[in-house]
């Protein structure tokens, strides 16, 4: 008896603190809603148990879906992701070249200026509606809609030269005007200020993938933010799928023109931020492929599974030329940049396959007219780049003397994440070894607290990255132009803002072969200013099933294309 | 849930009737605590509002961005218009329930579609954390003290101190390791296919601070309790064994041990960045961190106010169970008038 009455007391003890806890939930109001949707996340999740199969790719990745509306979208994961979905007028194909997608063909005006694109009549929205002329239509002009505000407007302004494009972000004009036209459902007409020799690989550029209007209006403010606000007209399907969310799942589409070449079931993402529970995954075979960090790399380098692939990233160092009196001295420039030992920045530290570069454009993401890769050769500029401590100290003893200074001191921000922060703390040591009375403080910042500081020019030496936004080195050297928001160090040439001049809106459009030529006398005169300190071309090491062939690589726009891949079990 | 809510009615069941028994000072008591908590709460929501302010940067400075682009963006957002009239319109919007997009972190997202599936797997998660952290914490608490000096006693405090001082994290490697990984018991990320099982190892990893320090404390206020003159007049009248320990002592000693629960519930519940990152789970700890490194007011705004919201709301419910637990704490005011 006495027992007994015990365990009610006992029994009384919890339910006051499950009472306790209960309670506060059940007086937010946010709480109650919030327990319904769990349960019906748990619906949810039985849904994707029913639609994964063995042949399911699993695939990791490292943050979340920003957005899956193509025109707001701007982090390679949402482009990836959107991209599995969403067929543009043309894809990449295995080398990166521009081949038809939604297009079946194209025609160009002989003066380069007017595009005309047809569309196949297969192509159709996951809702039945064919994919028309006017679904570009909408969603071009949504790009350029200052009530959109979409960050990569300047894809249709500056980069695709689309008439009307520039004079409508800035509100001059109406989106109407914009210089696209839907001749008929299947005929889409371009028009450009200026030739754009690298026009149609814009086209596999999310920001130019098509929108259906009615459905879009049909979704009010929820466009691309779940399953059901989703069309697709690619090689899957998302069935399932939350903002920001760490699993999501795509499935097969099987009305894709292209669907008997798709070979994979589906796939399954999930977003995984701590790197060795990814690793171990991998190794359990939860994954088919999983990012692997510089730490890591030791531990699985010899496991014929370890690959390292091209991100396209150039690193580099910005000084800032026109702030900072003792950086506006050439000669301690080029002292700076020939200090660098970028061999043992990626040897010793990353050790993710990234790769040493001694250009002002990184490696492997431009070919030009003949195939190969702009920035093959890399001992074009050694003789202002190379590391060579003797000629670096030469060079620094040089400036320090026109300066009539002795010692430096000079402040470097670098973004708060780990490989940037090993990286400035091995150039600090390189620099202050190899120039005597020079001290480097590094200042770690937020990313994006770092980049506004640079944008301000509220900086001495800044670490600094920039990916390229379509496969020609003008993605580059685009930059260092007179006052263009990205020449942090506010360097300014007018011959380098004339030869840039002459290759975007002048002559050289239209010949190849003679911009390429005119582009490397561009970088020349960057490279011998010593604007930038180029570091080294980003590689990401990854670890790869060999059950899993075909998955295709790219360093620009869509740095992983899955509609091509086998899994075998 | 169903199980857990039948709980919660349970509760409110017994409160209400507490309260329809005429003792009016229990109502006059409660909505005192509950005037005072929602001014508190929109004096909260004006602080974290002129913070965000004053947080530098701005959620558009991504570097492929220029001066028109950003422009347009303050635009689109309301944010180039005087800080008062955004603060206004935020409140009336508040009202209505809408809490504003995500700038960045989920472009254009409503927040509250962001919050509403990630809320519910944190508070759950930290739900069995508390849950296991209490009951396991009060068994070995009150084991330690009514077995005082003995190498339970030493065992109780050996466990608490571990549990107190190993931070959660390392908990979650190494279960998730032994557990997952070397045995695959238990999943090693989180997955909605299955919600139970893989909220074992997170759960777990949180609950053992929680069970620590309620064992700490249970056991010294029971000694406490134990050692008092009541104790001693209940056991000279003849009351013994159970019924002495649960009716008399560990009622008397858990008003400490709840006020320190308080606090420990709305930290587990609201979600911890390093376990969730572990796990892979789609919580809000993880969330508000990534809209604080990048400066996505409307989200840090809306989610440090339903911290404090939840904070408010169990801190008033912990001052109510006072009252019933404890009248004495009720009537203090009234011994004073």
């Amino acid at each position: 008896m006495k027992r007994a009455k015990a365990v009610v007391a006992l029994l009384m003890a919890s339910a006051m603190l499950l009472g306790m806890t209960g309670c506060g939930s059940s007086d937010g109001n946010a709480v109650n809603t919030g327990t319904s949707a769990g349960d019906s996340a748990q619906a949810d999740g039985s849904d994707v148990s029913g639609t994964a199969s063995s042949s399911d790719l699993n695939i990791m990745l490292e943050t979340p879906v920003e957005s899956l509306d193509p025109q707001l979208a701007t982090d390679g994961t949402s482009f990836e992701v959107i991209a599995d979905y969403t067929d543009g007028l043309m894809q990449m194909d295995a080398d990166g070249q521009a081949v038809e997608a939604v297009a079946e063909r194209y025609e160009v005006s002989e003066d380069g200026l007017t595009y005309t694109f047809h569309i196949r009549e297969d192509a159709v929205w996951s809702n039945g509606t064919p994919v028309t002329a006017a679904d570009f239509v909408f969603a071009w002009q949504r790009a350029v809609d200052p009530a959109v505000a979409s960050e990569y407007a300047y894809m249709l302004s500056d980069i695709g030269q689309i008439k009307n494009a520039a004079e409508i972000i800035a509100g001059e004009k109406d989106k109407s005007e914009l210089g696209v036209t839907a001749l008929d459902d299947s005929t889409l007409q371009v028009e450009l200020n200026v030739p754009v020799s690298y026009f149609l690989s814009l086209m596999y550029f999310p920001t130019f993938y098509p929108v259906n209007e009615a459905f879009f209006n049909s979704c009010a403010d929820t466009f691309a933010t779940s399953p059901e606000t989703t069309l697709s007209n690619g090689a899957f399907l998302l069935d399932a799928y939350e903002p920001a969310a760490t699993t999501f799942h795509l499935t097969k589409n099987e009305d894709y023109y292209n669907a008997d070449n798709v070979k994979l079931a589906g796939l399954n993402y999930q977003v995984i931020q701590d790197s060795q529970q990814a690793l171990m995954s991998y190794q359990t075979g939860a994954l088919d492929t999983t990012l692997v960090n510089g730490e890591q790399v030791d531990q699985v380098k010899d496991d014929p599974e370890f690959k390292t692939i091209g991100a396209g990233y150039l690193w580099y160092v910005s000084p800032n030329i026109a702030a900072v009196p003792e950086l506006a001295n050439l000669n301690v420039r080029l002292a700076f940049t020939m200090a660098i030992n970028r061999e043992a920045i990626t040897g010793d530290v990353l050790k993710d396959g990234s790769l040493p570069t001694y250009t002002a454009v990184p490696m492997q993401f431009a070919a030009g007219p003949d195939g190969s890769d702009y920035s093959a050769d890399q001992s074009r500029y050694s003789d202002v780049c190379a590391y060579d401590a003797a000629k670096a100290a030469e060079y620094w003893n040089a400036g320090l003397a026109e300066l009539g200074i002795a010692e430096l001191t000079l402040d470097m921000v670098v973004d708060a994440d780990d490989a940037p922060q090993k990286v400035a703390q091995v150039l600090k040591e390189q620099w202050e070894t190899t120039l005597p009375g020079l001290t480097v403080n590094l200042v770690v910042e937020p990313k994006k607290q770092r980049v506004e500081d640079m944008q301000n020019g509220n900086f001495q030496l800044g670490l600094t990255r920039w990916g390229p936004d379509y496969a020609d080195p003008m993605t580059y050297l685009g930059m260092w132009i007179t006052d263009n928001s990205n020449n942090y160090g506010l360097w300014s040439n007018a011959e380098y803002d004339a030869i840039i001049d002459e290759c975007t809106t002048g002559d050289l459009c239209t010949d190849a072969k003679g911009r390429w030529a005119r582009l490397y006398d561009a970088e020349k005169l960057v490279m011998d200013d010593a604007v930038i300190f180029p570091l080294y071309t980003q590689c990401n090491a990854e670890m790869l099933s060999s059950k899993v062939t075909g998955i295709e690589f790219h360093p620009v726009a869509l740095n992983r294309v899955y509609k091509n891949a086998v899994k075998t079990e | 849930m169903p199980e857990n809510r039948t709980k919660v009615f349970y509760f409110c069941a017994v409160f209400s009737i507490k309260m329809n028994e005429g003792d009016t000072s229990v109502a006059k008591y409660t909505l005192k605590r509950v005037i005072t908590a929602l001014f508190t709460l929109l004096a909260i929501l004006l602080v974290l509002f002129i913070l965000m302010q004053l947080m530098p940067g701005s959620p558009f400075n991504d570097e492929k961005l220029n001066e028109d682009q950003r422009a347009a963006l303050y635009t689109k957002y309301g944010l180039d218009q005087p800080v008062t009239v955004q603060f206004i319109k935020y409140v009336g919007n508040m009202f209505r329930g809408d809490l504003g997009v995500s700038y960045n972190i989920s472009k254009n997202t409503p927040i509250s579609q962001l919050i509403q599936t990630r809320l519910p797997i944190s508070i759950s998660i930290g739900f069995y954390a508390v849950l296991i952290g209490a009951v396991l914490g009060l068994l070995l608490g009150l084991i330690a003290a009514l077995k005082h000096n003995t190498i339970w006693d030493s065992l109780a405090t050996v466990i608490s101190v571990i549990g107190v001082s190993v931070p959660s994290y390392v908990f979650a490697l190494a279960l998730s390791y032994n557990f997952g990984f070397k045995l695959g018991w238990f999943p090693m990320l989180f997955s909605p296919n299955d919600i139970f099982k893989s909220s074992v190892l997170p759960s777990i990893s949180l609950s053992m601070f929680t069970m620590a320090s309620i064992a700490r404390f249970t056991r010294s206020e029971m000694l406490e309790v134990l050692g008092s003159d009541y104790m001693l007049l209940a056991e000279s009248k003849g009351i013994s064994g159970f019924a002495l320990i649960f009716r008399h002592a560990l009622r008397n000693a858990l008003i400490p041990i709840i006020t320190v629960l308080a606090p420990l519930i709305v930290d587990l519940m609201t979600g911890s960045l390093v376990v969730e990152k572990i796990f892979a789970i789609p919580g809000v700890g993880s969330l508000l961190v990534n809209a604080i490194q990048s400066n996505d007011y409307n989200v840090v705004i809306s989610l440090s106010f339903i911290y404090s919201a939840m904070y408010i709301i169990i801190m008033l419910v912990v001052d109510i169970l006072y009252g019933i637990i404890d009248p004495r704490i009720r009537l203090a005011g009234k011994g004073g008038d």
